[in-house]
Order: structure tokens, then sequence, then C-alpha cells
């Protein structure tokens, strides 16, 4: 099996508050592996961490072989690392149609083109309108983001990822706030990716991990807790203890 | 009963909904030719005021390139007559010294200008609000001792003086009723609305736009915001290069004050006055500052200055997206009107 995402010691201190610790995994190719852990357990962090968004105060990445601690942000993408964020992050002026023609053109390297014009480059029109397709934004296509549904920038912001074609997909709580109608899409959209593709979901809503994921990571207070498939997780009584335990609880 | 068909948004216009959104904003094709056409008619309407349309058009060009750093890259800028100025002198240098046809002397001013915002493009834009800001007015500092110190080739303070432009495309001379300046700067002004809207339609320009929205979010596609940036600055240098170069040629002359702190802030007050990222706005702010001045310093040369700023404090307080954000408003207030009858 290829190692494609190998993290290893990864920590992160902000001041004297520790919010990740020791943090080791690895994603394989075609593994569907979900993060879960309490609110503020340190996941968007990991996230935040592995993409570059932040430094890490220790450890380190490695995509498909090769070290990308010190990686700026913007070059792990184009190695094949996408993510999503946990708060739709978009363009507030720009339409749907607009954010994957950028997302596409950006992938392929073609936005250093000044004279042409954006309707005319080739294939783009037909790729774009089969990841709206895809997440069923066609009707939606030409409306600004700022006066779009909350749910339907939710699916923007996975296509937007899927425009990228990743070899490692990190989605930060892709249904959160999505109505439930429509989560079935985002789950939908992921059973089409490609098998060998590596994805990392983190969600709370355990209908949604336990129809997505072949093995799941646990962190809790910035540390693993444990991880394991999916039936040993829910058998695991730490995990119930801090979270499925006091999610019940809470209900 | 309020449906979606009624709401005063360009999508309900049959004819918009099926062109991209930066199409819509400048007034479809309208926006271009009406600058044109304007522009021709007071060719007829005006011929004593010549002199002041070629500023003008000369200037809206200048404008024009402040648009498309500030209004679609979001970058701060109070050096942008940096660029002019450098381009003003290349124009000027090239055909005092070796030729003076007037589109060498554009391409000359281009090149400078370009040359000039990519250089301290790649070093300032790293930073941000006002470290940005004092850094690109430091720039136009430099640029303008420069040219202070350069007095063999600029003339220092006295200006650079004696270009005399070749005839346009060896046919139109330049007569002394500034017919020909003014049609030449005119089309000049055309052709560079004509670049500037090709390019903001073209993937870069929709790269720029994401970049002044959220530089983040681009590095989550992999894009990188600086290199966006640097490459806006340097093309609006080169519009700003040949607005400078196209003042030497329809003026005859270069001074230092073409590369001053105060052409950039007054530029600052065309473009929003005009309104940002229209590309036209900056036509019509320009013209409507420099109509202004005109004529309000003909008949009251010591209060001339309070009545623009009362009018700015006026148009930022009432019109927030400039005159052409009321132009807009009001076209589609009359389009909703034919849409009803
Ligand atoms: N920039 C920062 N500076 C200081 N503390 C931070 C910063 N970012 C996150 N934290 C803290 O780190 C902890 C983990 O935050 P994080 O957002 O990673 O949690 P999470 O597991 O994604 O939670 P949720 O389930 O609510 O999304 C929180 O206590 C948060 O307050
Ligand atoms: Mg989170």
């Amino acid at each position: 099996m290829t190692k494609l995402l190998e993290v290893e010691g990864l920590a992160k201190n902000f001041g004297g508050l520790q919010v990740s610790a020791d943090i080791s995994m690895t994603l394989n190719a075609g593994d569907r592996c979900a993060l879960i852990g309490p609110n503020g357990a340190g996941k968007t962090t990991f996230v935040n961490l592995v993409t570059g968004v932040i430094p890490p105060s220790a450890g380190t990445i490695r995509l498909a072989g090769r070290d990308i601690t010190r990686l700026p942000a913007a070059e792990r993408v184009r190695l094949g690392l996408i993510r999503s964020f946990q708060v739709a992050r978009l363009f507030k002026s720009m339409t749907v149609r607009e954010h994957l023609e950028l997302a596409v053109l950006q992938r392929d390297r073609r936005t250093f083109r000044l004279f042409a014009s954006v309707g005319k480059v080739a294939g783009l029109a037909d790729e774009v309108a089969g990841l709206l397709d895809t997440m069923g934004l066609t009707q939606a296509a030409h409306t600004a983001v700022g006066s779009l549904a909350y749910g339907q920038q939710r699916l923007l912001e996975i296509a937007l990822a899927l425009a990228m074609k990743p070899k490692v997909l990190i989605l930060d709580e892709p249904a959160a706030g999505v109505p439930h109608s429509e989560s079935q899409r985002i789950l939908d959209a992921i059973d089409r990716l490609p098998e060998d593709l590596a994805v990392l979901m983190i969600e709370h809503d355990m209908d949604l991990v336990f129809r997505f994921a072949r093995t799941i990571v646990v962190l809790a207070q910035g540390r693993l807790l444990c991880s394991g498939t999916a039936k040993e997780i829910v058998a695991d009584p730490r995990v119930r203890e801090v979270y499925l335990g006091s999610r019940a609880d809470a209900r | 009963m309020t449906s979606v068909a009624e709401r005063p948004d360009p999508m309900s216009d049959p004819v918009s909904r099926h062109t991209p959104p930066a199409a819509r904003r400048d007034l479809g094709w309208i926006g271009i030719p009406l600058v044109a056409a304007v522009g021709l008619a007071a060719y007829w309407l005006l011929p004593d005021d010549l002199a002041l349309l070629t500023r003008i058009a000369a200037s809206a060009l200048f404008v024009l390139s402040l648009d498309l750093v500030l209004g679609y890259g979001g970058i701060a800028t109070l050096g942008q007559a940096a660029m002019f100025g450098t381009g003003a002198y290349a124009a000027g240098i090239v055909a005092v010294n070796w030729i003076n046809d007037p589109f060498a002397m554009l391409a000359a001013g281009g090149i400078a200008g370009g040359g000039i915002a990519l250089a301290t493009g790649a070093l300032i834009l790293h930073a941000r609000g006002l470290t940005l800001l004092m850094l690109t007015i430091a720039v136009g500092q430099i640029v303008q001792e420069v040219a202070n110190k350069a007095r063999d080739w600029t003339g220092g303070s006295d200006g650079l003086s004696g270009i005399d432009p070749a005839p346009v495309l060896g046919l139109f001379r330049f007569d002394m009723f500034g017919r020909t300046s003014y049609l030449f700067a005119l089309a000049v002004l055309v052709a560079g609305l004509l670049v500037a809207r090709r390019i903001m339609r073209s993937p870069f320009g929709l790269a720029c736009r994401g970049v002044r929205e959220d530089p983040l979010r681009i590095s989550a596609i992999g894009g990188s915001p600086k290199s966006y940036l640097v490459a806006l600055y340097a093309v609006a240098g080169v519009f700003a290069g040949v607005a400078g170069a196209l003042t030497a040629v329809t003026s005859g002359i270069v001074g230092l004050d073409s590369a001053g702190f105060p052409w950039s802030a007054e530029a600052l007050v065309m473009l929003v006055l005009g309104g940002t990222g229209r590309l036209y706005g900056a036509v019509i702010g320009t013209a409507a500052f420099m109509g202004i001045h005109h004529i309000l310093a003909a008949s009251d040369p010591f209060h001339w200055m309070g009545f623009i700023g009362l009018f700015l404090i006026g148009i930022v307080l009432f019109l927030p997206g400039g005159i052409a954000s009321g132009l807009e408003r009001l076209g589609g207030l009359l389009r909703r009107k034919e849409d009803r009858a």
C-alpha cells in the first residue's frame, strides 16, 4: 500500500497553550478515515498544520514520501494536498461558476493568461458544468456566493476541493450547516471519488462518520486518543468517555 | 408579492443572465462605446477646450491604471505617479534623443512604467495596509528625486522640454489647435479601456479578484497571492507609463510633478469620485474632477478646492460606489420601467 500522508510527532503551542501534542498518523491511498473528537480537541488546528496554514512547533509531515513540513500552503496544494474549510470560506462577490472556473484554471496553471477570455478556455466550460452537476449547483451557477444559502455554500466548498483533483483530501466538517436532505449529496460525491484517493473527514455527525469511514482516529485535548476500525472505536471505553459518552449525555 | 424576478438585481435582466457578472458590472457593452461617443461629441461641441479635454483623456488612462491596482487588486497605493512619471520621462527622453514617433514614445513609456512597477512591486507587495501605503509613497519620492538629480537627461526642476512628436502614422501632424492631440489621446484611452477590460475578463483577472477578496483562499487552491499582485501591479504600471507617455506626447513637456505625491493622491480622489472596480468609473471620475476644477478655478480661484472637497464628501456619503454606481442604479431603474411597459 502506498503511504500518501505521514505525520510524525506533530505539535503546536499557542503561547503556553498546547493545542496539538505528539500526533502521528498515516494515510494510505484509498483510505477513508474519519477524525473525530469533542469541540476544541484540536481537529481544525491539525488540518491547519498539515496543510501549512500555520507552522508546527514540532514534528514532520511527508506527502508521498517528500518532506513538506516547511513548504508553503500553496505548494502543498499543487502537490495534491487539498482541504475544505469548516466555515465556508469563499469569494463573496464571485458567482458559483466563477469559483469553479478559478479553481480549475489555477489547478492547470492557466491563470497567467492575460488576454484569453475565461469563457473560451478549452475544456473549461464542460468540466465546470460537470462539477456543478455533481454537487447539484447547476441552478445556482450564476448566483453570487454572497447571496447563496449556506447549505449551498458548503456544497460549493466541496466542489472546489474536488475541482483541484486531490491526492489527499481533507474535509473539515463538510456537512456542518448543510440540511440533512443535502448531506446525502455530499456523501454521494465522496463515494464517487477515485478509489486511490486518501480522504480524511472531520465530522461530528456519527451517522455520516459510520457511513463514510473505514477507519476512525479520535483526538482529545490535542492528543491522539486511539485509532482503529469503526467497530473497535465504538467499543473502546475511552472513546465513550471523552466523546460518545459526553455526546449521549448531552442529548 | 416579491418574486425573484422583481428584485432590482441584474439577474432579472434576460440578456445579462447569460453573461458573466464582470460584464454586467461595466454596463455590458455600453460603457466603452459611450466614452468614445461622448469623447467625439466633446470634440465638436467644445473646440476651444481641447487642451483641457486632452489632459482629461490622458489623466483618465492614469486613473484607470490605479483602478486596476486598487479596484481589482485591492492594493492600497499613494505612489502610482511613480509609474506615470517614469513613463513620461522615458517617452520624453526617447523623443528628444532618438526617435519621436508617438507610438514609439508610448511603447517606451509602457515598458518603463511596467518595468519600474515590476521591480518595486516585487520588493514592496509583501506588505499590507499602512506599511504598503508608506512604501508606495517612498517609491514615488525616490523616482522624483532621481529625476531631479539626473538633470542632463530630465532637465531637473526645469522639466524636460523640446519634445516634438512626429505626425501620427506619418499622416496627422500635431497642430497648434490641439485637434490631433485630443483625438490621439482619446483613441489611446479607448484602446486602453478595451485592453483593460479584456485583461479583467481573462483567467488572470478572475484570479486577481480572488486575491482581493481572500488571499488565503487563493493559497488554498494553490495560487500565490503575491505573484498575482506583483503581476497586476506591473500590468497597471504599463498603463500608467503609457498615460505618462501620452501626456508627454500631447503636452510636449514633462515636469517633476508628474511623479509627485500630489498627483498620486489626486488620482485616488478621481477614482473614488468615479467609482472603483469598473474601469469606466475612472473616466467618469477624472472628467468630473477636472471639469469641476476647470469651471470653478475660473470663477472662484481661491475656493475651488473647498467645493471639490464638499462634492467628494457628498459622493462618499450618498453614493459610496462613486458616480458610476449612481448611474448604474439609474440604469437599473430605467430598465425595470422598460420591463414593466
Ligand atoms: N490561533 C489560535 N490561538 C490560540 N488558540 C487557538 C488558536 N486556534 C485554535 N486555538 C485553540 O485551540 C483549541 C483547538 O481548536 P480547534 O479549532 O482546532 O478545535 P476543533 O477540534 O476543530 O473544534 P470544533 O469541533 O469546535 O471545530 C481550542 O481551544 C482553540 O481555542
Ligand atoms: Mg474545527
